[in-house]
């Protein structure tokens, strides 16, 4: 070689050697130090205006709320609130508020910060994608003395309490939430929590610090103070990068892994894997109990009972993912197993449909009056459910049906999908820790009812469960009541409840969730020595 | 009549006026394509609400009319227009924040990534070029020529998952102080960008040397006792210059306005990244911001690689006017 391409050769070592010494400069992981990996980098990360579930993961250990929510049992507790009252007509809830608590900025938090907060929600201004709709029917928030707030209510509304318990109406500083304004408090966010918001970069990382003055913490944190000087986050958006961020040692904790990364990491002994499961409704399909033939009771239970359901979860799935078992799952509050949806039983499901007149034709397809059983899924496309939707394809074809599986790329295509009712079932189902989301899905003509089924007495039963000031035993009976009528009338196909696939370094230790499922609660993270 | 000393000015001056005329066109095309492809496609911040079961019908109209998304589409585009006209590019759906900032505060590490890559795969093209096609036959060359085959064929998402697995593996065994693998680092991105981006570059570059080494007028300097190094870089590699210079632009602008893969593999933030997140949170402002961007990016480098060429090749400065 000559010697110009060796100039080229040594500027190549030159810049290869600079950007080796820029990689050195950041620093390796420190003790005191936890870095979280987020599977997702939101748009923006004000709780009180975006929805973004990820942003809870940071941010709710940066902020109290009013009552909190027991992560074993669901019930509310409290927090800022030391205690509270409701009317007896539901339309009023007054909270008792700590005297002891400050802001990381230094202000008291008081009756005036808790209604500082729901204007900065509702301020039409600020857009705000979720925390606003969490306030149902709230007419006025009426500060009585500094440690005295109430909620006034034009309707009652159950869930109220379950919001006030979410990171989206967290309580913010004020006088921060004034100082930055909508554009730019994401960025300088200030609460009461155990750790203090440092920093966000987006699509980079968010910084927090423990926040050395708490002192007020709930019931359920074990400890009085975080454990570890600073948790950092960073977003593994790609699936396929988040086993290697933690066998990189780039991440300790990461979250949503795929099941079979999860398998492999749960082998490797440097790493514990947890499968935290989220309340509210399973993955599922609604038939459409308007378009024939699914308008049959008869042929949607010979469709059920043809299902190998728990066969279906593990092809898709492997084994750490709950099958479902009603129309909400296993571990959300107002799950009863006495309304466990049936097992396969392929013979009965033949003989259901024998017995309604319908008999093989010429080509195979069962047919009744010249009519064939013909079906149409709409699958959603994201969380397998399109895998879920061919092993339920084949397996109505094996009964005898004709299949057709059609695929929705985006939430708005399935709702296309749903308003031209071409379909037998369709794929939708709604987070959330309060049953009352029921409500918009199984009453008659409600806005997520696509199963189009119509029943007095399950509008009823909803109606008491959700709108009224219905004890928690007594509503946990009426949603019992409600899955039964969902289970004996066919509506829909259970498949799995979603559990939340976590894997941390081993030296991780006091990890623990929610009752929401996603959100950890930082503050008992510890190191092993 | 012009003296020979003023064309390549005119030229230039005409190439320059040529270009403002069509990057405005394109600007317009681009923002427009996106405008409507985007609003089609579906899928603005009210759509996730009714995903998520969070709001009724009505509240969901209240905040499509807050956002002004209720308007016919054609009165929004011109809205856009006019805004766009005044300079202005408008507020993310999401967070009211200015377009500008949102993509300002993404641009420096898409650049860090993008110049590195770029000066990495300049290096490595021409190296790997050079070799395979002045050396065809010596291993080296045939190391080479496989190499680029490699960074054409392989997909970055493939080099990158290697790169990171090779330095996990690096680190582990032999260099645990050196912490190769950060999310935010640059090195490995930069290494598999720049790899990727160098294929093109040394097939180009190989093709046109084995032609030209074969041309009778390098047999000619051969004959004349030209040393072998001047010839290469003198004679042969003179004419394969134009061609690879529109490559190479091609690729900076390609790699400068964002890197969706790189970034993603590599957790790093940047323009591709906030471009994915941004269309599927149908983030609409945000997304036409940056075809913007995209489409300066390209015109304005368009014109570098076409001035840049008028300037090596002087037949086409005379040919073309």
């Amino acid at each position: 070689m000559t010697s110009r391409p060796a100039h080229v050769r040594l500027r190549a070592g030159l810049v290869v050697a600079a950007f080796l010494a820029a990689g050195c400069s950041t620093p390796p992981t420190a003790e005191g130090e936890v870095t979280y990996g987020l599977t997702l980098s939101p748009t923006g990360i004000d709780p009180h205006l975006n929805a973004s579930a990820e942003l809870g993961i940071p941010l709710s250990s940066v902020y109290d709320t009013l009552v909190v929510q027991d992560p074993a049992t669901g019930d509310f507790l409290p927090s800022l609130a030391s205690s509270w009252s409701v009317s007896d007509d539901g339309r009023s809830y007054t909270f008792h508020l700590r005297s002891d608590v400050r802001f990381h900025d230094g202000e008291p938090f008081d009756g005036e910060a808790v209604a500082a907060n729901i204007d900065y929600v509702l301020d039409p201004d600020h857009h705000s994608q979720k925390a606003a709709f969490m306030l149902g029917p709230l007419e006025d928030v009426v500060v009585g003395d500094s440690q005295t707030v109430t909620f006034l209510l034009t309707e009652p509304y159950p869930p109220l309490l379950d919001s006030l318990s979410q990171v989206y109406l967290g309580m913010a500083s004020p006088k921060a939430l004034e100082t930055w304004g909508p554009a730019d408090y994401q960025f300088h966010q200030v609460g009461t929590g155990p750790f203090r918001f440092q920093e966000f970069i987006p699509n980079d990382h968010i910084t927090l610090l423990r926040n050395p003055d708490y002192a007020w913490g709930p019931s359920i944190y074990r400890h009085d103070t975080a454990q570890i000087e600073r948790v950092s986050f960073s977003f593994y958006t790609d699936p396929a990068t988040r086993a290697l961020a933690l066998e990189n040692g780039d991440a300790d904790i990461l979250g949503e892994l795929p099941p079979r990364d999860a398998d492999r990491l749960e082998r490797d002994g440097a790493f514990q894997v947890e499968a935290v499961p989220i309340p509210g409704q399973p993955m599922q399909f609604l038939f459409n109990t308007r378009r024939p033939p699914t308008d049959e009771l008869v042929v949607r239970q010979a469709l059920l009972l043809a299902l190998d359901r728990p066969a279906i979860v593990e092809t898709v799935f492997g084994t750490s993912s709950p099958v479902a078992q009603g129309p909400l799952s296993i571990n959300s509050w107002g799950f009863s197993a006495a309304s466990s949806f049936p097992a396969h039983d392929q013979a009965a499901s033949a003989r259901l449909l024998a017995d309604a007149g319908w008999v093989p034709g010429s080509d195979g397809v069962l047919r009744r009056n010249d009519v064939g059983l013909e079906l149409t899924i709409v699958a959603p496309s994201w969380g397998n459910n399109p895998e879920v939707g061919q092993l339920i394809e084949a397996a109505w074809e094996a009964l005898g049906a004709r299949v057709e599986l059609r695929v929705a790329p985006s939430f708005g295509q399935l709702k296309e999908a749903q308003e031209e009712g071409d379909y037998n079932a369709i794929g939708i189902n709604f987070f959330g820790t309060d049953p009352d989301l029921l409500r918009p899905m199984f009453s008659s003509g409600a806005i997520y009812n696509w199963m189009g089924y119509s029943d007095p007495l399950l509008d009823s039963l909803l109606a008491r469960a959700g709108g009224s000031a219905a004890a928690p035993p007594e509503r946990s009976e009426l949603y019992t009541q409600v899955a039964r009528i969902v289970r004996d009338q066919a509506l829909m196909i259970p498949i799995r409840d979603y559990v939340n696939l976590v894997a941390f370094q081993r030296r991780i230790q006091g990890l623990r969730f929610s009752y929401a499922g996603w959100f950890p609660l930082l503050i008992d993270l510890e190191l092993a020595s | 009549m012009v003296s020979p000393s003023d064309r390549p000015r005119t030229r230039l001056l005409t190439v320059l006026l040529r270009r403002a005329l069509a990057a405005l066109v394109t600007l317009w095309a681009a923002v427009t394509l996106a405008f409507f492809a985007l609003r089609i496609t579906g899928g603005d911040p009210t759509h996730s609400l009714l995903a998520q079961g969070l709001a009724s019908p009505e509240q969901v109209a209240a905040l499509r009319r807050e956002l002004g998304l209720d308007a016919p589409l054609a009165v929004q585009y011109v809205r856009y227009l006019a805004d766009l006209i005044r300079g202005d590019l408008g507020e993310s759906l999401y967070t009211s924040r200015h377009v500008i900032t949102v993509i300002g505060e993404q641009l420096p590490s898409s650049l860090e990534l993008a110049l590195s890559a770029f000066a990495i795969s300049l290096i490595l093209g021409l190296s790997l070029g050079l070799a395979s096609g002045w050396y065809p036959r010596r291993v080296f060359g045939r190391a080479a020529d496989a190499l680029s085959a490699l960074a054409t064929g392989l997909p970055v998402a493939v080099v990158g998952l290697a790169a990171i697995l090779a330095a996990a593996y690096l680190s582990r065994m032999f260099l645990p102080a050196l912490v190769l693998t950060r999310a935010g680092g640059l090195v490995l991105p930069s290494l598999t960008l720049g790899f990727a981006a160098s294929g093109a570059l040394a097939r180009a570059i190989q093709a046109g040397l084995l032609e030209t080494s074969a041309a009778p007028y390098l047999v000619a300097a051969r004959a004349r006792g030209i040393a072998h190094g001047t010839r290469l870089m003198w004679h042969a590699l003179r004419p394969v210059l134009p061609l690879a210079v529109s490559l190479s632009a091609l690729q900076a602008a390609f790699l400068l306005s964002g890197t969706v893969v790189t970034e993603t593999v590599f957790s790093r933030p940047g323009l591709g990244r906030l471009l994915v997140s941004a269309i599927l949170d149908g983030d609409y402002p945000v997304v036409q911001g940056l075809v913007i961007l995209g489409a300066a990016v390209y015109t304005v480098t368009y014109a570098a690689a076409e001035i840049f060429t008028l300037l090596l090749d002087p037949r086409l400065r005379d040919v073309e006017r």
